[in-house]
Order: C-alpha cells, then sequence, then structure tokens
C-alpha cells in the first residue's frame, strides 16, 4: 500500500520532469579562442558539441567566436568581445511553430534566420539594449558598441 | 540575472555613447534578401525596416531609421557573416514496398551521406512510409527503416549511435496519397546532418 503510494508519488515527479527538465535547443559547432557558456552560476568552456538550452549565455573574449546552429535550422556566429544570451526559444519539431528571442548586450552577432522565422511572422527576434529586431528574411549582423 | 542586465544596461547609458548598428546581408546563395523589422521594445510598434542587401542602419535611437550601404570593401562587421555555421543537409533514402531495404537508385545517396558524416555530425533519422497497411504497422515500419539506417552507418564505424531516430509513420507523406496506396516517394528515410 504505502510502496504504491510511494511508486505513484514517484512516477508523477518522473511525468513532470519533462516540462521542467532542459531540452536542446541547439548545440555549438565551431570555436575559436577564448569562449564560454554560462549556464546559471556554471560557467563552462566552449567547444563543438557542447548542447544549448533556454537561458545560456554565450560569452567571448577578445580573440573568441562561437558558431552554432538551432534545431529550426537558425544558425549564429558570435563575434569576438561579446555576450548573447538565448533568452527564448520554442520550437514544435512537426508543426514548425515556435518563437524566439535573443539578446546582444555587447559585441557582434551574424544571424541566419531558420524555420521560426520562416513560419511565424515576427516570432524571431534580437533584442538589444534599446531596440528589437524581427527577422523577417535570412541573413543579417548586429554589433553593440559600448 | 535581471539585476544583472539592470545593471549592464545602466552601465550602457551612463557611458552614453552605446551605438548599435543592424546591417542586411544578401540571402545565402546570392538571391535577393530577406529584411530586418526595427520595433519598439516597449510599445512593439515598429520603427522601420532595413529590407535591401548590404545597407546598414543604426538602431540605438528612437526615430524613424535612416538606412544606407555598406562599405563593401571594408565591412564593419568582418567575416562574421562568414562564420555563421554552414547550412543543415538532408539527404533522402527511398525504400521497396514494406520492406527496409534502400532502393538501387539511393546506393549513391548512402555513399555521399556516409562521406559527409564526421565526429562533429549531429545527425536526425526520421523514417516515413507510403499508405499501405495499417497505421500502427507503418509508425513500427518507419522506425525499423531510421533504426535500420542508423545500424548501416554505425556498421560503418561513423559516430551516429546516439543521433536522434524517429519513425513518422504514414504521417508526413512526400506525395499525398489515398488510404492504401502504393507510393515510391513517400517510402524513405530522411537524415538531416548539422555540422
Amino acid at each position: 500500500m504505502r510502496e504504491a503510494w510511494l511508486a505513484g508519488l514517484l512516477m508523477a515527479a518522473a511525468l513532470s520532469t519533462p516540462g521542467m527538465a532542459w531540452a536542446e535547443i541547439g548545440r555549438i559547432k565551431t570555436v575559436v579562442g577564448s569562449a564560454s557558456v554560462v549556464r546559471g552560476k556554471a560557467v563552462t568552456p566552449a567547444a563543438p558539441g557542447v548542447l544549448l538550452q533556454v537561458s545560456d549565455v554565450l560569452q567571448t573574449g577578445k580573440d573568441g567566436r562561437i558558431g552554432l546552429t538551432f534545431i529550426d535550422n537558425s544558425r549564429f556566429s558570435v563575434g569576438p568581445n561579446s555576450r548573447v544570451a538565448l533568452t527564448q526559444f520554442e520550437f514544435d519539431d512537426t508543426t514548425h511553430k515556435g518563437s524566439s528571442l535573443t539578446t546582444i548586450d555587447r559585441g557582434s552577432l551574424g544571424v541566419v534566420s531558420g524555420q521560426i522565422a520562416k513560419e511565424n511572422k515576427d516570432a524571431m527576434r534580437v533584442r538589444t539594449p534599446t531596440s528589437l529586431l524581427a527577422a523577417r528574411g535570412t541573413k543579417f549582423v548586429v554589433e553593440v558598441k559600448q | 540575472m535581471r539585476l544583472g542586465l539592470t545593471v549592464v544596461a545602466t552601465a550602457a547609458l551612463v557611458a552614453g555613447c552605446a551605438s548599435q548598428t543592424v546591417a542586411l546581408l544578401p540571402n545565402e546563395g546570392g538571391k535577393g534578401a530577406g529584411a530586418v523589422a526595427v520595433l519598439d521594445p516597449e510599445t512593439g510598434a515598429e520603427r522601420g525596416e532595413i529590407a535591401t542587401a548590404d545597407t546598414e542602419a543604426s538602431v540605438a535611437g528612437k526615430g524613424a531609421l535612416k538606412a544606407k550601404a555598406v562599405n563593401a570593401k571594408k565591412p564593419w562587421f568582418g567575416d562574421l557573416a562568414a562564420r555563421v555555421p554552414y547550412p543543415p543537409q538532408t539527404y533522402v533514402l527511398y525504400f521497396y514496398e514494406g520492406t527496409s531495404d534502400i532502393t538501387t537508385e539511393s546506393e549513391p545517396i548512402l555513399a555521399a551521406l556516409k562521406a559527409a558524416v564526421n565526429a562533429n555530425s549531429e545527425v536526425q533519422i526520421t523514417g516515413h512510409t507510403d499508405t499501405v497497411g495499417s497505421a500502427d504497422a507503418n509508425d513500427r515500419l518507419s522506425l525499423k527503416r531510421a533504426e535500420d539506417i542508423r545500424a548501416l552507418l554505425v556498421t560503418d564505424g561513423l559516430p551516429v549511435g546516439n543521433s536522434k531516430v524517429t519513425g513518422r509513420g504514414e504521417r508526413e507523406l512526400m506525395v499525398k496519397t489515398p488510404d492504401n496506396t502504393d507510393e515510391q516517394a513517400n517510402r524513405r528515410v530522411e537524415i538531416v546532418l548539422r555540422y
């Protein structure tokens, strides 16, 4: 009886985790120089193959660069001296519905948009310190200097 | 986290000279360009759109956008755009009716796929069927097709043992057909490679 109750509780916990557990939204493909991924308080070196999740922050030093690809096939190139946060990202593999918000605090970012921008108007957004950009096509670059 | 961002934003305001520039580039393959809309972050109102390839605009202010041509000889963004990862590649293999045997015509595509996969490849393998047979049987067959292709690559020593494998049954027909229709184009496995 008691075991059954406990099992039920554990099962409920297991079933409720997927929503909260991390989901892969993209992967790092290329890294040059000093570059890291900040996740909460943990800072790990950026490396090809590293899986990314929502809220990760990409940071590069003065010689650093990162190339990454998202699951909707959009792609980023992060330039030197940059800080770029993957603030929000949702994508349904089957329907291709989704939205994303990337925040660039400093540095430079090259963007090629993917399925999210193709299927949902103004759903792929990039925030700079004072403006909000909506991707309506494929390729653009942003620079924030302080 | 939020506090950190506020501090950064405030520091930029105090410095007072934050410059923010956006440039639109030609589409990959060189045909035309998309567009970037610039919105007011508070109201969402559109301030303007950069819609011509190789033009740039400052987005730091509040007023209307002033787009101008990018200095093509020495662009401020250097090779940032060239360093965006390669676009994902899709390979499609076709199958004989009711089997997970690929067609003779698909052999060269399988060979090209094997040549393209490397240690850094991110591989996604999705199986599909035509509408012959029950939906359940087709779910199983599509998954078997995808798993067999992965096994084939693994046997060849390719590092795809952890790749994502899905069977979509008859849900995603390449060519729309009625139920119980033999259609070669629908019996397929799609392999997406993200480098």
